[in-house]
């Protein structure tokens, strides 16, 4: 497959149509498990295997889905994902599975992994599907990783658990509840809009 | 027409058949580890309800350890309770026995610890539920469970009941705690099986006290 298709796939699915500041999608979870940037990455990486390994299965099946019940099967496919992420967590890594709690399972829900599937998996070839889901997941992590750096750098004075404010930082407690999960991720998505088309105008090379 | 149908039935019982052995075919090889979580989550929890101090970085080789060092689990007549001893391991500090019971959404499962003398609750804490996070989910918050240590052991009024979970911030009697506001349901829960498995543990534990079982 051509080069510049798979990049066309990838920058889309990482900022032109990023799922979390261009679709509004997946918010519920930006907020929630954004508060340290732990948490956060294994809920970006397994979003990223789900979205992948769904579109992948979705697009592999996809002549042979009759079409009245495709919806049935994509969120057949998406659970067995997130159960497996679920298990393989609770296995080998106990404590972020305890810290993310209901949130693992809330990934079955989140709409950029059915918004991809019908949207692109459905109608295209297993390798760009795949490529699609990695690049949608990588755009959200993206986001995330972002929202999380924010409220655990100013809200707890690190990052990843390493100490970076100075000793006599005063904590930013609201950072890490939800009303500043909402001004961190409306502030990213104000400034990262800035930077792009305007609502309404044809983003430049458009799919 | 009749044959569209009867190929999506037929595909959708072939493909969920396909994908439920696959995730039973993932957790069976995980088992034995989700196993082995599970048993030191209750024992760091059982420690940490006895008092006994676990640091946050210890590794999970040393809970095994200290739970061994520390703690005698009993079972006995349907019933099971555990033994807390101080650093020399002989001196008693405390038993600690089993919570469960119905909360709003599922059932609750948490430990309790009280006092070698049965007078006082030395620490709860709840370790699984089905509840609503950040509403019935909080019993697992330290403010919650905190609420009991020190509390005396005793009935009280009609019903002789134990404590009662009042809305927050209007607990005034000895036996009235907070309840945790927008988890109604899962609050008269913990009432009623906090109730339940103190009526049940405590004097059955003076009993086997006193007849020199533990």
């Amino acid at each position: 497959m051509a080069k510049s298709k798979s990049m066309a796939i990838f920058v889309s699915g990482l900022w032109k149509e990023n799922p979390v500041f261009r679709q509004i999608l997946g918010i519920c979870s930006a907020l929630a498990v954004t508060n340290l940037m732990m948490n956060t990455l294994i809920m970006g990486l397994s979003l990223i295997f789900v979205t992948a390994m769904s579109n992948l299965t979705v697009s592999a099946l996809r002549s042979i889905t009759p079409v009245r019940i495709r919806m049935m099967v994509q969120t057949l496919i998406i659970a067995s994902y997130v159960i497996i992420v679920d298990i393989l967590l609770k296995a080998h890594l106990p404590d972020i599975s305890e810290a993310l709690g209901p949130y693992v399972g809330l990934i079955i829900t989140n709409c950029i992994i059915m918004g991809r599937c019908e949207a692109f998996a459905r109608h295209n070839t297993p390798w760009p599907s795949l490529l699609d889901g990695v690049a949608s997941g990588c755009g959200y992590a993206f986001v995330l990783l972002t929202v999380a750096f924010f409220r655990e750098l100013l809200g707890f004075g690190t990052v990843f658990g390493v100490r970076l404010m100075p000793g006599g930082w005063t904590n930013w407690t609201i950072m890490v509840m939800a009303p500043g999960a909402f001004f961190m991720l409306g502030g990213f998505i104000w400034v990262a809009r800035s930077f792009g088309p305007r609502d309404g105008e044809k983003p430049e090379g458009a799919r | 027409m009749i044959k569209k149908r009867l190929f999506s039935v037929a595909y959708m019982f072939g493909l969920t058949l396909f994908f439920t052995a696959v995730v039973s075919g993932v957790y069976e090889l995980n088992r034995t580890q989700i196993e082995v979580n599970e048993e030191i989550k209750l024992q760091k929890i059982v420690l940490s309800v006895l008092g006994i101090d676990v640091k946050p970085g210890i590794r999970d080789a040393e809970i095994g350890e200290m739970f061994e060092n520390r703690v005698a689990r009993h079972e006995r007549e349907g019933k099971t309770v555990y033994q807390g001893f101080g650093e020399d391991g002989k001196t008693l500090i405390g038993y600690a026995f089993p919570l469960t019971g119905p909360g709003f959404w599922g059932p609750l499962y948490g430990i309790m610890a009280v006092d070698p003398q049965l007078r006082q609750i030395q620490g709860m804490a709840f370790y699984r539920h089905s509840e609503t996070p950040g509403l019935g989910g909080r019993i697992t918050e330290a403010w919650f469970s905190g609420q009991f240590v020190g509390k005396k052991i005793r009935r009280v009024g009609k019903e002789e009941r134990h404590f009662s979970l009042v809305p927050a911030g209007t607990a005034t009697a000895e036996n009235e705690v907070d309840a945790i506001t927008g988890a109604t349901g899962t609050s008269r829960g913990v009432e009623r099986l906090i109730d339940k498995d103190l009526k049940d543990y405590v004097p059955w534990i003076a009993q086997q006290r006193a007849k020199g079982l533990i």
